[in-house]
């Protein structure tokens, strides 16, 4: 459990925004996939089996809530370079840019924004999204291209 | 990769997460209560389709709000009566019937697999699909312009509690029946979305997909389901000539 909990947490917490609710979901997804766990198929890959238990409660906290999911960008002043200062790529994108799309993702709709959290924020592959988001791998395509498009145009307005 | 894909990727890895809080003693606490109360729970499997009414004849996917007020259960199912629907968004151009109901077979195949004994009507259906939790599904009709559908779901292989949920609201009439001697319930009036729940019953987005009214009885250990546009009566004779 402690392999997977930093992971599932943070697949609540970006699909969410909130930790309170991230840290309920991820606990309620661990408590469910127990009880699953006679009907996971061995050898199948365990991550993003786990990851859709955990992306569902945090779905259903988010529904309940109703609350728009605010996402904070580290900076570099609350965070000491060592610790977690931002990517190379981050620092070479601009502070300013990087905050004005990740305020554009947050603004997107529900699904638009989750096929980017889990292909760009959690790195998730086509296929781990699929299972995560219970579609299917063309689905994550063509929700992707459509999310990156509906992005596009609102950072370029 | 283009260049938004890779700005993305960037900022994914400078979002401020909060470290992780140590989920491990409430994870066990919350198990080991649940050893307790449900020794055999994780033995039983779980949930097939989730059955959602809605004031609009469209598919979606629910956002469930409303105050629950009322659940009864029938035939491995279970209906929520809710006091406000979920808002739903339009409808997919298309439905994979394959990905909703299951592999396509053979009516003799569905006789030979299915492990029970199967019922039928005088008219062969269309199609057959077998799906999760060893579920017959009998199609009348094509793909896009369902007729009929029956449903047949050997109980044993479902969770305690139910196989099947459904939120009907206000513009949905739920009525207790007579189905040969056992209880069932017809669903009638607005049309309803259903959702395809996998084996940990979480909800398989694409599985959306509309229904009609429903007919849902249980006898002899099966689950038996009649979802097609006819009323009361109608559903009731079909259910008898189901056999």
């Amino acid at each position: 459990m402690r392999t997977y909990q930093a992971i599932a947490f943070r697949t609540a917490y970006l699909l969410t925004g909130s930790a309170t609710d991230a840290e309920d979901a991820a606990q309620d997804g661990f408590v469910k996939a127990w009880a699953a766990l006679p009907r996971f198929r061995p050898g199948a890959p365990f991550r993003p089996w786990l990851l859709r238990i955990v992306a569902n409660e945090a779905h259903n906290r988010r529904r309940s809530a109703r609350r728009r999911v605010e996402l904070e960008l580290r900076t570099t002043v609350a965070y000491p370079p060592g610790d977690a200062a931002p990517s190379p790529e981050g620092a070479a994108l601009g502070r300013e840019r990087r905050e004005e799309l990740l305020a554009a993702v947050t603004r997107l709709d529900d699904r638009d924004r989750d096929v980017l959290t889990c292909r760009y924020f959690l790195e998730l592959s086509e296929d781990e999204t699929a299972q995560v988001l219970g579609v299917r791998r063309g689905t994550v395509k063509s929700r992707t291209a459509r999310a990156l498009a509906r992005l596009r145009e609102t950072v370029e307005q | 990769m283009i260049e938004l894909e890779r700005a993305l990727l960037a900022i994914g890895r400078d979002i401020a997460v909060p470290e992780a809080p140590d989920l491990t003693a409430a994870v066990r606490l919350r198990i080991d209560r649940t050893r307790v109360s449900h020794p055999r729970r994780r033995w039983l499997i779980a949930v097939a389709v989730v059955v959602i009414a809605t004031l609009a004849a469209t598919l979606a996917i629910p956002e469930a709000r409303s105050a629950l007020f009322r659940v009864l259960r029938i035939g491995g199912e279970r209906i929520e009566l809710v006091d406000q629907l979920p808002v739903v968004a339009p409808a997919p151009p298309e439905l994979d019937l394959e990905f909703v109901l299951g592999g396509r077979v053979t009516l003799e195949e569905a006789r030979r697999t299915s492990g029970f004994d199967l019922r039928e009507l005088d008219e062969t259906p269309d199609r057959v699909y077998r799906g999760a939790r060893g579920t017959v599904w009998f199609l009348y009709g094509t793909p896009e312009r369902v007729r009929l559908l029956v449903a047949q779901t050997p109980l044993h292989a479902v969770a305690e509690d139910f196989i099947l949920k459904k939120l009907a609201g206000a513009g949905t009439q739920v009525e207790h029946v007579n189905v040969g001697g056992s209880p069932g319930l017809f669903l009638g009036g607005e049309p309803h979305v259903v959702l395809l729940l996998d084996s940990e019953g979480q909800v398989v987005e694409e599985s959306a997909r509309l229904a009609k009214n429903v007919l849902v009885w249980e006898s002899g250990g099966v689950a038996y389901r009649l979802e097609g546009d006819f009323d009361r009566a109608t559903a009731l004779r079909l259910a008898r000539a189901l056999r």
